[in-house]
C-alpha cells in the first residue's frame, strides 16, 4: 500500500500535526476555493507560504515530485490545451499553430493553481491521520439530514483496513497464476475473471467473518462520539487562513 | 437472519466495495496499448450487487474520503483540487451511474441479460458526466474531448462489462443477497 | 464446586441448507475452567463458539449465561463472553491499535476518558502500549491475534472464547499468545479453546471435550482422554505417544 500510495500520513509533532483537524480541513476548503479565482502575483505568494509548510510537514521536494509525475502530465496537457485554444496576440506560429502570449499565460495560471491546491492537501494529507480524517467527516456530517454519520465513519475505518488486505490477497491470487502460466491466456475477459473473482469471493467470505467479529463486540450506530484535541494555535492559525484567502482573493 | 446482522452485513460489504473502487484504480490488467484500469467496472458492480441504494451510499462515501484528503483517487491524489480537476466528471458522475446501475438491474430482476443493460446505460452517464467537464476544464474542442477522454476507452468498457456480468453472477450466490 | 457461567440444555442446530450443526449438547461451564473444545474441521466446534455469543440461534434448547437464557440478553452474554475469532485480519475494526481496542467500548457507550483509560490498560497489559499509534494491518501475527484478544479484555468478559488461536503463528507469535492465554486463565478468566491441534495447550487444560459430527463424544481430564484423542481424528501429542505423558509446550 505505502509503495502504491505516495501521500500517506508521516507521524511528526509539527504544528500542523497538532492542529485541530476540524480546523485543517475548513481551512483547506477555504483555500482551495479562494485559488480559484487568485490571479498570478497571489498564486507566487502563497506558493512561497506552503514553501514555509512544506518543510514544517517535514517533506521532500525530490520524492514529492516524483510521486506526482503522472498528475504533472495531466497538468502539462491542461496547460497545452490552454495554450492552444486560447487566441489574442500571437508569439509564434509553427506550421497550422498559433502560439498567444495570453494563452501561454493563462494556461500557465490554471495549471500552477492545479498545482498548488494538490500539493495543499499533500500536506493535509500527509500530517493527518486517517483516523483524524474520519472523526472530522463524522463531525461535519452530523448536521446533515438523513444521513447516519456514525455508520458513515465505522464504514471509512472499514474500507480503509480493507484496502491493504485486499491488495495482498490479489498479489498472492496473480502469483499464484504466474506459477501457473496465466501469462499464455490471451483472452482479456478471462484474465480479469481469474483475478477479480477469487479476489471478490475471498474477501466477501472474509468480510462475513468480520460482520460476525462486530456483532459479538455489540455493535451499534448508537456510539461514543470521537474526540478532538485543540493544540491551541487554531485560533491565530485561522487568523491567518482568513487573512491569506483574502488577499488570495484581491490580488 | 434479523434485520440488524442484515443492515450490519450490508454494512460491511458496502465499505468492502468502497475499498474495491479506491483499490481498482490501482489494479491495472495489461492488455493492449491501454492497460485496463478496474475502478468503473468496481462500480458497476456495486450497483448491480450492493442494489441502488447502498450502491449509492458506497460510491458516495469514496468520493467523500478521497475529498477529504485520503489518497483514493488513481495516481495517489486526492482532495478538492482533484474531484474539482480535469478528470473530476468521470468521479462525480459515478453516482448517478451507480444508482440507475443498480435500479435497473433490480427492477429486471438481476439476469445476465439486465446486468449488461444496466452496466452499459451506467458507463454512459459516466461518459456522459466526463467528457463535458473534461472540455470545459481544459477548453478543448468536444470533439477533440470524445477523442481524448472516451473513445480509446471503450473497448476496454465493453470487456469489463461483460467480465463484470460473469462475476455478478458467480458472486451473488456465495454471499447470498 | 466453583460457581457456574454458562449452562447448556439440549442444545440443536441445523443449517438452511438442511446440513446437521449441532445435535443435543449439554455441557456446563464453570468459572476458572481451561478447556479445550477438540474435533477435527467440520466437527461441530465454531458452530457450537457462535450459539455461546449469540451470532446464530438455536432450533431447540437453552443456552443460560449466569443464569439469564442468551436469546433474550444478547448485549449482557457480549459483554461476559468474549470471542477472539480464527482469523485475526478479517476482525479487525479500526485504524489504529489504539481505536481497534477502543471499538467494543464506544460501542458500549463508554465516556471518552473511561475509554481511554481502559484502553490504556489492556494495552500495557499485553505490552502493546508502545504500538498504539500503528495501523493493526503493519503488526505481527503475533502481534495481531494479541490485538484481538486486547480487544476483547477491555470489555472485561468472565469468559474468553478462541477459535483456532495459534493458526497461520510461527514459534514466536505461538508462544506470545500462549503466555497471554495461561496469564489471562491465572487471573481468573475462564478460557475455551476450539482447535485441532491440541499439543500446543493441552498441558495447561484442566477438560477436554472432543465434538464429533455435532455432538460431544467425551469430556473429561486430559489425562483421561488422550489416548482417545487419535480415534476422533485429532493428533495424539508427541510426548505422549512417546510414553512421557502430557509435557509442557513451551521448553
Amino acid at each position: 500500500m505505502a509503495q502504491l500510495i505516495p501521500f500517506t500520513y508521516r507521524p511528526g509533532n509539527s504544528l500542523l500535526h497538532r492542529l485541530d483537524v476540524r480546523l485543517k480541513f475548513f481551512t483547506i476548503c477555504l483555500i482551495s476555493m479562494s485559488l480559484l479565482s487568485a490571479h498570478l502575483p497571489a498564486c507566487g505568494g502563497y506558493a512561497l507560504v506552503l514553501v514555509f509548510f512544506f518543510k514544517t510537514a517535514g517533506l521532500n521536494v525530490w520524492e514529492t515530485l516524483n510521486s506526482m509525475k503522472y498528475f504533472m502530465l495531466l497538468l502539462f496537457f491542461v496547460f497545452m490545451a490552454r495554450v492552444l485554444t486560447v487566441p489574442g496576440d500571437i508569439l509564434f506560429v509553427f506550421h497550422d499553430i498559433s502560439i498567444s502570449e495570453q494563452g501561454i499565460m493563462e494556461g500557465g495560471l490554471v495549471a500552477f493553481k492545479f498545482f498548488l491546491v494538490m500539493v495543499t492537501g499533500l500536506i493535509f494529507s500527509t500530517t493527518t491521520k486517517p483516523s483524524s480524517v474520519k472523526s472530522a467527516v463524522q463531525w461535519f456530517l452530523k448536521p446533515v439530514p438523513f444521513v447516519p454519520e456514525k455508520r458513515v465513519a465505522v464504514m471509512i475505518s472499514l474500507s480503509l483496513g480493507f484496502m491493504p488486505v485486499i491488495l495482498k490477497q490479489a498479489r498472492e491470487i496473480s502469483n499464484a497464476q504466474k506459477a501457473r502460466c496465466a501469462d499464455l491466456q490471451k483472452n482479456p475477459i478471462k484474465r480479469i475473471l481469474r483475478l477479480v473473482f477469487p479476489l471478490l469471493k475471498k474477501t466477501f467470505l472474509s468480510a462475513d467473518s468480520l460482520v460476525l467479529a462486530m456483532e459479538s463486540r455489540c455493535y451499534t450506530d448508537d456510539r461514543t462520539d470521537p474526540e478532538f484535541t485543540p493544540s491551541g494555535n487554531e485560533r491565530c492559525f485561522f487568523a491567518g487562513t482568513v487573512v491569506l484567502c483574502l488577499s488570495l482573493v484581491c490580488f | 437472519m434479523n434485520t440488524t446482522s442484515q443492515h450490519l452485513k450490508m454494512t460491511v460489504y458496502t465499505a468492502l466495495f468502497v475499498a474495491f473502487i479506491a483499490i481498482g484504480a490501482f489494479i491495472a490488467i495489461p492488455i493492449g496499448p491501454v492497460p485496463i484500469v478496474l475502478q468503473n467496472m468496481f462500480v458497476l458492480l456495486a450497483g448491480i450487487i450492493l442494489g441502488p441504494v447502498w450502491g449509492l451510499a458506497c460510491v458516495a462515501i469514496y468520493l467523500l474520503i478521497g475529498l477529504a484528503g485520503m489518497p483514493v483517487f488513481s495516481g495517489g491524489t486526492s482532495g478538492i483540487g482533484r474531484l474539482f480537476g480535469p478528470t473530476g466528471g468521470y468521479l462525480l458522475g459515478y453516482l448517478p451511474a451507480v444508482f440507475v446501475t443498480g435500479s435497473i438491474s433490480k427492477g429486471l430482476g438481476k439476469k445476465m441479460s439486465s446486468d449488461i443493460l444496466a452496466m452499459l446505460l451506467g458507463t454512459l452517464i459516466v461518459y456522459g458526466a466526463g467528457v463535458p467537464w473534461l472540455k470545459v476544464v481544459t477548453a478543448m474542442s468536444f470533439g477533440k474531448a470524445i477523442t481524448m477522454g472516451m473513445v480509446p476507452f471503450l473497448p476496454g468498457d465493453i470487456l469489463k462489462i461483460i467480465a463484470a456480468a460473469v462475476i455478478a453472477r458467480r458472486l451473488r450466490p456465495v454471499i447470498k443477497l | 464446586m466453583p460457581e457456574k457461567i454458562i449452562d447448556i440444555n439440549d442444545l440443536c442446530h441445523t443449517f438452511s441448507d438442511g446440513y446437521i450443526g449441532l445435535k443435543a449438547i449439554c455441557v456446563s461451564i464453570y468459572k476458572g475452567e481451561f478447556i479445550i473444545l477438540a474435533g477435527k474441521n467440520g466437527s461441530g466446534k465454531t458452530t457450537f463458539l457462535r450459539h455461546l455469543n449469540g451470532l446464530l440461534q438455536s432450533d431447540s434448547g437453552q443456552i443460560r449465561v449466569k443464569g439469564h437464557s442468551v436469546s433474550n440478553h444478547l448485549i449482557q452474554t457480549r459483554k461476559t463472553i468474549g470471542m477472539v475469532f480464527q482469523d485475526a485480519d478479517t476482525q479487525i475494526v479500526g485504524d489504529t491499535v489504539f481505536d481497534e481496542v477502543a471499538f467494543g467500548l464506544e460501542n458500549l457507550k463508554f465516556s471518552r476518558a473511561d475509554i481511554t483509560a481502559k484502553v490504556t490498560q489492556a494495552l500495557k497489559g499485553l505490552s502493546l502500549f508502545h504500538l498504539q499509534d500503528r495501523t493493526p494491518s503493519s503488526l505481527s501475527g503475533g502481534e495481531k491475534r494479541r490485538l484481538a484478544i486486547a480487544g476483547i479484555l477491555v470489555m472485561d468478559p468472565e469468559v474468553i472464547v478462541f477459535d483456532e488461536p495459534f493458526s497461520n503463528l510461527d514459534y514466536p507469535g505461538t508462544i506470545q499468545v500462549l503466555t497471554t492465554i495461561i496469564a489471562l486463565n491465572q487471573s481468573g478468566h475462564t478460557i475455551i479453546i476450539a482447535t485441532h491441534d491440541i499439543e500446543t495447550v493441552i498441558c495447561e487444560a484442566t477438560r477436554v471435550i472432543i465434538m464429533e459430527n455435532g455432538q460431544i463424544k467425551e469430556d473429561g481430564t486430559p489425562a483421561d482422554l488422550v489416548k482417545h484423542l487419535e480415534s476422533y481424528g485429532v493428533k495424539e501429542p508427541c510426548s505422549s505417544k512417546f510414553g512421557l505423558g502430557i509435557q509442557p509446550w513451551r521448553s
